[in-house]
């Protein structure tokens, strides 16, 4: 018997509207039923506006739906008392770290949520060191938060909800303000805690090489989820991102072109290396 | 206007344990019309620098010239050039403190002088410009937007003012596919038809480097390259052990060109990196 997924988040004809809404414009969440299952590794996509940002409050519990509902490991979002649960096993960082920093130095930052559980000052400390490791941060213990860089603020942004080893940690844009060798080391410190602790990750991104990271991606599109399906499949789909406005990565876009020159390329081209090797396949037949 | 910096030292909090320098004897010159593209890891002190350039942040020692005009020199001076000088901050809402999107664009433009109709036209314009749609938005809230939207308000309301000069740091973070193309051929026409100066400081680089003429890469304070596009971007090795990278696409030639093909690596863009493959095509197979 193959065990059913456990699912860790749930919405069921999920609505939001922000005061206003209704005027001149339509609901920023209109209608979303989906579900993330646990170890997952989920990207959301989609223009500008779309809706992204608030289907993650809406999943935090940091908004309530306007109509249906959010269940977090069979939690309903509107439960009051259980609000500190789903935001203890489902984390989130924000695209702007600014608003998530709260202590006077990096080390009591990373320790915040920690405090709250009531752990023993021991294990704090522990868990305040392996992630500060991890995340380069050991230097930094005692600064002042809100003096670092943009960069250095998003990671310890990072480490606070890593510290609490949520079950899922839901990241909006979280590396629209790193350097490549940042983002990289954020994506992999996402992947590794996705694939050997089994936490669930929702992504929401700009970048179509970082949602290549998933095993899943989802689009959305004026409060719509408009495609669900494997990376491979939904960021290969050039004629679907470019009628919502997306992108496809460099590789993607260039071997589509190649293939309108006349070349004869696979259908699923997503990284530098398959069109590499393709074109060397080309050069050995020709 | 031409940017100029002379030995520019900036040292956060100095006498405290927290002393840092953030900016060590920086010297560059970014000539008139020219678009020059900042980049550095986190850190480096690229947010820092950009603040010396409206005088926001008084260097520690050094200094700031626009067409050899120091902004030091006086009061007066440093008034008469900000109106002249679009910058747009890293964390745009940090700057908002008006009620709609309209105030908001209108707050430059309105201490110029402008009124009424030749305001609303300059604002509807700048709106419209980034690709906002001025009716949908001007009367929002700024604070009640998307962060894309946001960082494009911020935008707009530097382009009121019609400066001669636009610096830029983060101006992509957040912004959708279509919001970088239309950012991109938003600079690549002020640059072109207007000879506005740009610098823009970015770890997003994809799709304005295609505009850049000139690249600096700043680390830990100090400006360790300063040169052409294609001089910059050849080093690899020097860029990556910064922590830095490629822009996807010239990183792409580049792994082409490793597999053993004869290509040119030094290209920036989909089209030109279409039309070498195809050469290669001719060539090889
Ligand atoms: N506080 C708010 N009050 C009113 N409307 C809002 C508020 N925040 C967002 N909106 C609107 O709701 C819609 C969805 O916004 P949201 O922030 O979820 O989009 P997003 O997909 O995250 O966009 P971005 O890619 O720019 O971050 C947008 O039209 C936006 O203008
Ligand atoms: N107000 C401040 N007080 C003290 N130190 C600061 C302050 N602002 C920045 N710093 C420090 O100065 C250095 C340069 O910071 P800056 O923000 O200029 O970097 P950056 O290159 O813009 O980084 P990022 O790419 O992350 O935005 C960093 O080490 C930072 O911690
Ligand atoms: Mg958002
Ligand atoms: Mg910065």
């Amino acid at each position: 018997m193959v065990k059913k997924p456990e699912i860790i988040i749930e919405a069921k004809a999920l609505e939001f509207n922000y005061p206003g809404d209704s005027l001149n414009r339509s609901s920023a969440i209109n209608g979303i039923d989906m579900t993330v299952n646990r170890g997952e590794y989920l990207a959301i996509i989609g223009p500008n506006g779309s809706g992204k940002t608030t289907l993650l409050k809406l999943f935090n519990a940091l908004l309530a739906p306007s109509g249906g509902e959010v269940l977090v490991e069979g939690i309903s979002t509107v439960d009051h008392e259980k609000v500190p649960l789903i935001r203890r096993s489902c984390g989130m960082i924000f695209q702007n770290p600014d608003n998530q920093l709260v202590a006077t130095t990096v080390e009591e930052d990373i320790a915040f949520g920690l405090e709250n559980l009531a752990l023993p000052s021991a294990e704090i400390r522990q868990r305040v060191t392996e992630v500060a490791q991890r995340l380069h941060l050991d230097k930094l213990l005692l600064h002042p938060p809100h003096l670092l860089s943009g960069g250095e603020k998003q990671r310890v942004a990072i480490a606070g909800i890593l510290a609490m080893q949520p079950r899922c940690i839901l990241m909006d844009e979280p590396t629209a303000m790193l350097d490549p060798s940042g983002r990289r080391e954020v994506l992999d410190t996402v992947k590794a805690l996705n694939r050997e602790e089994g936490i669930a990750i929702i992504h929401v991104t700009h970048f179509p090489e970082e949602a290549a990271h998933a095993d899943r991606v989802l689009v959305l599109n004026q409060g719509e989820v408009v495609e669900d399906g494997p990376a491979e499949i939904i960021l290969t789909d050039l004629e679907m991102l470019h009628s919502y406005n997306l992108q496809g990565t460099a590789v993607v876009e260039l071997a589509a072109l190649l293939r309108q020159d006349g070349f004869n390329l696979p259908t699923r081209i997503l990284h530098n290396r398959e069109l590499v090797n393709s074109l060397c396949q080309y050069e050995r037949k020709s | 206007m031409s940017i100029r910096t002379e030995k520019l030292t900036h040292i956060y909090m100095p006498g405290t344990p927290f002393a840092a320098e953030a900016l060590n004897e920086v010297t560059f010159e970014i000539k008139k019309g020219r678009v020059a593209l900042l980049i550095g890891p986190s850190g480096s002190g690229k947010s820092t620098l950009i603040q010396h350039l409206n005088g926001l942040l008084k260097p520690t020692s050094g200094q700031v010239y626009f067409d050899d005009q120091s902004i030091q020199s006086s009061k007066a001076e440093l008034l008469r050039l900000r109106r002249k000088i679009g910058l747009v901050f890293q964390m745009p809402e940090e700057q908002f403190f008006s009620e709609t999107v309209f105030d908001e664009v209108a707050f430059a433009p309105r201490n110029l002088g402008l009124t009424d109709e030749s305001l609303a036209e300059s604002v509807y314009n700048a709106l419209n410009r980034v690709g906002l749609n001025a009716e949908e938005f001007k009367d929002r809230h700024p604070f009640n937007l998307s962060s894309g939207q946001k960082r494009l308000v911020a935008i707009a309301a530097v382009l009121s003012i019609k400066p001669e000069v636009l610096i830029l740091d983060e101006p992509t973070a957040g912004l959708d596919p279509a919001g970088r193309q239309k950012l991109f051929n938003l600079l690549a026409d002020l640059n072109s038809n207007e000879a506005i100066t740009i610098l823009i400081s970015t770890h997003h680089f994809d799709e304005v480097v295609t505009l850049a003429d000139q690249v600096m890469v700043l680390k830990d304070g100090r400006l360790v390259m300063d040169g052409p596009r294609d001089q910059v971007f050849n080093n690899r090795e020097k860029l990556e052990s910064l922590g830095l990278a490629l822009p996807s696409v010239t990183e792409l030639m580049q792994d082409i060109a490793a597999a053993g093909f004869q290509v040119k690596t030094g290209i920036y863009n989909l089209e030109e990196a279409r039309r070498e493959i195809g050469r290669m095509k001719e060539r090889q197979f």
